[in-house]
């Protein structure tokens, strides 16, 4: 990893942490927004590697952690979505398609968003929503709304970052 | 020990995994501790700043002042209602008139919701009003209407609110009509409706009577409406009662913050059995 993608890198994590907290949260969709900080981590494990998203997952956490109030929880869940969207990483002397590396670039936001948002679930649940709804139906949903952020983050910015 | 190394190499994003959620456990058993309240508060004076800032662009196109005028005016017939209600509540019952000192016009604190939170991961108000201007936590929220919620953090110029609508938050209510009481709890769903629970089921409770914050509360002053009773539908022991919340929550900009509600010799008493004993 050179100097200057690491600073792009912190760079984005800032941006993508702000954008969700003063940004996203207003776009709700039956009490659920977009999550901008999953496609950033998702998009980190994948070119990065599992060790560097489930560390920006982490010190990303710390950060919406302080700004919601929500310190702990919010650490264990981008951890979480940090290290499960690892596994979705496109070693460097892959010989994967730009379509293969797309569709494991969207996994990886659908999983790590899924399972990161069952953990913050079953942390937290201000609303009183029975587990299996919120588990199951809200966090396909925000998987699904946060997919589509995804797809129109690639198609605007992140696709020639992931071909390189 | 070379064996140890291969394999903490070999392994070490699972070990990094590991602390990180160890550090995340740690954090979340610490919540409450002094070191963290006083990073949260400072976490949230930012995000409330952040917030407050970009909620004042669409204040341009608003009449503010006149707002705020209402709204002084608003609490003055607030107050009177609140001293009214309370005094022919008393009368009724044979008590002290007047003895509620803290329905003090002068106690009120206007603030403003800068920022609200209703999501699954989050459920709170923001408002504009931390304890330079004298909040202080457990303070009442209420708005004319009735009972919006309870302060829970403070910091210098925010403070948090917990709404009725929060699973969290439990408050002792009367009604004004038959005398029931009953704690107010919000199980989720809609945000209008709220419940009632340990209402017996031999007493008289009827549709739509008006249930309003009782004396037992440890931090609401009393009379403060809560809502309507639409709903009365007998359990075993109790009745399950559902209310429909004064407050419409999905139009609030502006609240009062009541006084604090000082009663620490009632508080020790109920908390220590020792003492309740000298007695007999």
């Amino acid at each position: 990893m050179t100097k200057a993608f690491s600073l792009s890198l912190i760079i984005l994590c800032i941006a993508s942490a702000l954008l969700q907290e003063f940004g996203l949260t207003r776009l709700m969709l039956y009490n659920v927004s977009p999550d901008a900080i999953t496609v950033f981590l998702a998009f980190l494990a994948v070119s990065a590697g599992q060790r560097a998203s489930t560390s920006f997952g982490f010190a990303v956490g710390i950060f919406t952690g302080i700004l919601s109030g929500n310190m702990g929880l919010n650490m264990l869940s981008r951890t979480v979505e940090g290290f499960i969207a690892g596994y979705f990483h496109i070693p460097e002397d892959s010989h994967a398609t730009a379509k293969q590396k797309k569709r494991r670039f969207f996994s990886a936001v659908v999983f790590a968003g899924f399972i990161g948002n069952a953990v913050f679930a079953a942390g937290y649940n201000p609303l009183g929503l029975s587990t299996a709804y919120r588990v199951v139906v809200l966090g396909l949903l925000e998987s699904f709304i946060t997919l589509i952020l995804a797809v129109i983050l690639h198609w605007l910015f992140l696709k020639k970052s992931l071909v390189d | 020990m070379r064996k140890f190394f291969t394999l903490f190499s070999k392994y070490n994003t699972y070990l990094l995994f590991v602390i990180y959620c160890g550090t995340a456990f740690f954090f979340i058993k610490l919540q409450n501790e002094n070191v963290l309240t006083r990073l949260r508060n400072s976490g949230m004076e930012f995000s409330a700043v952040i917030n407050e800032k970009l909620l004042s662009i669409t204040y341009l196109f608003t009449l503010n002042n006149e707002n705020e005028r209402l709204m002084r005016v608003n609490t003055d017939l607030l107050t009177r209602v609140l001293n009214f209600e309370t005094a022919a509540f008393d009368e009724r019952n044979r008590r002290k008139i007047l003895t509620d000192t803290t329905l003090n016009p002068s106690g009120y604190i206007i603030a403003r919701v800068v920022d609200r939170k209703f999501s699954d991961r989050d459920n709170m108000l923001l408002i504009n009003a931390g304890w330079k201007n004298g909040i202080q936590k457990d303070m009442t929220v209420l708005v004319p209407e009735g009972l919006v919620g309870r302060v829970t953090s403070v910091s210098e110029h925010y403070a948090k609110v917990m709404p009725v609508i929060n699973t969290d938050f439990k408050a002792s209510v009367v009604s004004d009509s038959s005398n029931c009481m009953g704690i107010l709890s919000w199980s989720g769903g809609r945000e209008f409706i709220a419940q009632i629970e340990h209402i017996p089921i031999s007493s008289h409770l009827k549709l739509n009577e008006r249930m309003v914050t009782s004396d037992f509360s440890t931090f609401s002053v009393r009379g403060i409406p809560v809502g309507r009773v639409v709903r009365i539908k007998p359990d075993k022991l109790f009745f399950n009662v559902d209310v429909w919340l004064a407050v419409d929550f999905s139009s609030l900009t502006q609240v009062l913050i009541a006084p604090l509600k000082i009663e620490p010799e009632k508080i020790r008493i109920s908390t220590d059995s020792t003492l309740a004993e000298q007695f007999h």
